[in-house]
């Protein structure tokens, strides 16, 4: 390192944020407007050359090993940083384990001896690209959709929502659906139907078929698919599904999803299941377990984070949702609101709590909120965000 | 020889712990310990362009984002875009009716076919540098965002501040208050002065300064979905894929037709600092077109490397003869010892094992012998015939006697490797000092495969 590279720049010019999802990890700098790199969240084994994702570990050496093998591609690949005595940001899920954190902590501050780390919850830290503290926020990730009301704030706790119904939810459907009616043509014309070379689904085709071919549809279509599929009726009024995709697979194969596929495994979230819970419904029992005097300005700014949010028409089908969910007496005799209201951060859902992460890490106060490598080298400890001894990271 | 494709064979302990093939180690000269890839300090050394291979000063890089003005990738595929010219007619400015060929500037993509053209960006008239820059939508209110918070950053550290002054001052106050030595005009004279003169102390007018933010509009209508996405056939290459829209994170286009190239990324030379003794174990030049380093340290110039031939058979609990195979890296006679483990439950060792007794002396490595067949120069040395098999150059064969003790498992060796090595770093060059020689030791472990069933 040129000696004056460290007089040149003070610290809050280094700072790197980085956001671990359970399938992308967004990765930047403070006080930019977007992160530098979006890469799945996964390292490539050293030893055997295999894919291993980052959140499936069995022990905890295996998770260090990899988280550790992972920050040193974003370091030195697309960050270009050195690590030692820089300050960073970690944005995660209220629902992060301990292990992780913990794994997270040892390999940043004893591996790469990083100066300071500031673990943040990524629902506050998106609210702060609105610029206003109050927000219900729901993250639509990969594993799971989590709904977190903050007020002033504060998130409140015990009205947080959560259901295990989101992008991965939606892959496993896509894959249900073609297995059992999907049919393939074989380089030799022969059509083969799905089931009998499951092999080509993998979850790199599932999600590129997700992305480029499905989306939320809206509601009136919805209900009467729901209607018909699932309390059983007369097929012949199912609308009719959009057009089919020829779906080109390696070496010449063509795989034919169906218009319903396209149409109907997003419906994954929206479904009520036997506790009918779907993802709007969250919103509403979130809505429901805050004081009464929140629940307006709750729901005049829900705010909608995560990459599976980008899907088309997921917005309009979640309003449309809402307002007949209010019909029901479950939610008519409890809750009087008759506007929702949305906002729409200056970023792409996928990035948008990283923004609120490199906004935070480009202030002054970023050192007084964050775990120094002295202290937690004395100490072991880091503090949760539940924690009430936070006075002495201070 | 085992050991040439698959270096896992024989490994050495690392200082930190760690079994690692000796090609992946460096040796410390000034702790005198072998260091692996985890337990070395990697630093960012010169970033440069992979394909134009600029080099560029670390301040300069960061400015750019990292990457590089000139080159592009293309959004589509991701590999390097290519510049090309074409001759356009292009009218006179001053006589209408003619017309003139002009060169024009576009590209290309030489893996997938993808042009600049294909998304509507305009040729340009100069090779490069004319490629603007597409800008995040969001940027102005990032900014004032980011303005914002500044402030109320600014502000909660002068409060903090403030409320370490003020705490301080009213113990002053409360001995004041009391006034039982006629402090109080003391007191009031010191607080008007510092309060006219202290920097620290907050106007209270300060909270008008703060830029006011404009407030987010919350939206209540939303674009329902397009009817004609029910019955218009999908055109599956107008999508992008999730690739391509992640490799822009700020615009992520939706549609192919919304690309937009994207300028290389930078790639770095690493250097290796020891974390002991903060000394570098491997500095590059700074030239990217240069491979070689300017310091480099690794162990396999000097200690010497194990191989060993895998013996033609490994019978359960019977005694063979295993050839390790010991070369020397430096330029001088090495004299090298194998010792056995101290404590005989080491967990890498499962075989019985019996080591030469004596010191064994390594020929020097000399580059130019190994384009002479003939050379079968002793330098001198008496060996052992029942220790040494062979001699050639700067490598020597040596007997171990091997008796693998688990059957199901694979026969593993383990032993200490004592070597002498020279020191130069001691030694300063103009003093005409000897270099100064230290013995150093290395554990190493050998798999030699699983053991036969005796017959």
């Amino acid at each position: 390192m040129p000696l004056f590279e460290g007089l040149s720049y003070t610290g809050d010019k280094n700072v790197v944020i980085v956001d671990i999802g359970a399938a992308y990890t967004k990765c930047g700098l403070a006080g930019e407007s977007g992160p530098r790199c979006i890469i799945p969240s996964a390292v490539k084994g050293s030893v055997d050359g295999k894919i291993k994702k980052i959140w499936e570990y069995n022990t905890e050496e295996e998770l260090f090993d990899n988280l550790k093998d992972f920050l040193f591609v974003l370091y030195f690949r697309h960050l270009l940083v050195n690590p030692k005595d820089r300050r960073m940001v970690v944005c995660e899920s209220l629902l992060c384990p301990a292990s992780f954190r913990h794994a997270l902590a040892q390999v940043l501050f004893k591996h790469y001896e990083v100066g300071t780390v500031m673990f943040s919850s990524g629902h506050l830290l998106s609210l702060l690209t609105l610029g206003s503290s109050i927000g219900l926020v729901m993250d639509l990730g990969y594993q799971e959709a989590l709904v977190v009301p903050v007020y002033e704030g504060i998130p409140i706790l015990k009205a947080v929502q959560s259901i295990p119904s989101a992008s991965k939810a939606i892959h496993s459907r896509i894959k249900k659906m073609l297995l059992e009616t999907a049919k393939v043509t074989t380089e030799t014309r022969e059509e083969k139907s799905v089931s009998m070379m499951p092999e080509c689904l993998t979850e790199e085709i599932l999600e590129d078929i997700k992305v480029r071919c499905c989306f939320v549809t809206k509601f009136s279509r919805a209900k009467l698919i729901r209607e018909i599929t699932l309390h059983g009726g007369d097929s012949g009024k199912l609308p009719t599904p959009p057009p089919g995709v020829q779906y080109p697979l390696d070496g010449g194969k063509v795989l034919h999803i169906s218009g319903e596929i396209r149409e109907r495994a997003c419906e994954v979230m929206f479904e009520q299941d036997n506790e009918e819970v779907s993802i709007v419904t969250l919103i509403l029992d979130a809505i429901l377990q805050c004081p009464i005097d929140m629940r307006k300005e709750l729901a005049e700014n829900i705010v909608i984070i995560g990459g599976t949010a980008m899907l088309p028409g997921m917005y309009h089908r979640i309003k449309e949702e809402l307002f007949d969910l209010m019909k029901k007496p479950k939610y008519a005799d409890n809750l009087s609101l008759k506007k929702f209201k949305f906002h729409r951060p200056p970023a792409k859902e996928n990035y948008t709590s990283w923004l609120g992460g490199a906004m935070f890490g480009a202030l002054e106060t970023l050192p007084s909120k964050s775990v120094t490598r002295d202290f937690y080298l004395q100490t072991g400890k880091l503090t949760d965000w539940c924690a009430l001894d936070r006075e002495e990271v201070a | 020889m085992a050991t040439l494709l698959d270096v896992n064979v024989v490994k050495y302990l690392c200082s930190c712990g760690k079994w690692e093939p000796l090609c992946r180690l460096y040796l410390c000269r000034h702790c005198q310990k072998l260091r692996s890839g985890d337990c070395v300090l990697h630093e960012v050394d010169s970033p440069y362009c992979p394909n134009c291979l600029e080099n560029m000063p670390s301040s300069e890089a960061k400015l750019k984002k990292n990457r590089c003005t000139n080159c592009f990738d293309c959004p589509s595929c991701g590999h390097t875009l290519t510049t090309r010219a074409t001759s356009q007619i292009v009218s006179d400015a001053e006589d209408p009716n003619k017309s003139a060929p002009k060169k024009m500037y576009y590209m290309a993509c030489g893996f997938c076919r993808w042009t600049t053209r294909d998304v509507g960006i305009s040729d340009k008239s100069v090779a490069s540098g004319a490629w603007e820059d597409l800008e995040n939508p969001h940027s102005r209110r990032i900014h004032s965002l980011l303005d914002f918070y500044h402030q109320v950053a600014q502000r909660e550290k002068a409060d903090k501040e403030r409320k370490k002054y003020v705490r301080r001052r009213s113990h002053l106050i409360f001995a004041a208050s009391m006034d039982k030595y006629g402090l109080t005009s003391v007191a009031a004279k010191r607080k008007s002065l510092l309060s006219s003169v202290s920097g620290i102390s907050i106007k209270e007018n300060e909270e008008t300064n703060i830029c006011s933010l404009e407030p987010v509009e919350a939206v209540d209508d939303f674009e329902p979905l397009p009817n004609n996405i029910f019955t218009d056939p999908l055109q599956l290459e107008k999508v992008s894929t999730i690739s391509q829209r992640l490799a822009s994170p700020e615009f992520q286009p939706a549609m192919a037709t919304d690309l937009y190239p994207n300028h290389k990324h930078l790639l770095i030379r690493h250097s290796l600092r020891c974390k002991e003794c903060e000394h570098n174990l491997s500095k590059p030049e700074f030239n990217p077109l240069s491979i070689k380093f300017k310091i480099q340290l690794i162990a396999l110039n000097h200690v010497p490397e194990i191989r060993f031939m895998k013996p033609k058979e490994l019978p359960f609990k019977k005694e063979i003869k295993v050839v390790l195979t010991v070369c020397n890296p430096a330029t001088y006679n090495t004299k090298l010892q194998l010792l056995p483990l101290e404590e005989e439950s080491a967990v890498n060792s499962n075989t019985k094992l019996e080591l030469p007794k004596k010191e064994i002396v390594l020929a020097p490595r000399d580059d130019s012998a190994i384009y002479d067949d003939n050379s079968h120069t002793q330098h001198g040395i008496k060996d052992d015939s029942s220790v040494v098999a062979f001699r050639k150059a700067n490598k020597v064969g040596i007997f171990i006697k091997v008796t693998p003790l688990q059957q199901d498992e694979d026969a593993k060796v383990c032993f200490w490797l004592k070597h002498e090595y020279r020191n130069t770093t001691m030694a300063l060059p103009n003093e005409n000092q000897e270099p100064q020689i230290v013995w150093l030791q290395h554990k190493v472990v050998i798999n030699l495969g699983p053991p036969h069933k005796t017959k």
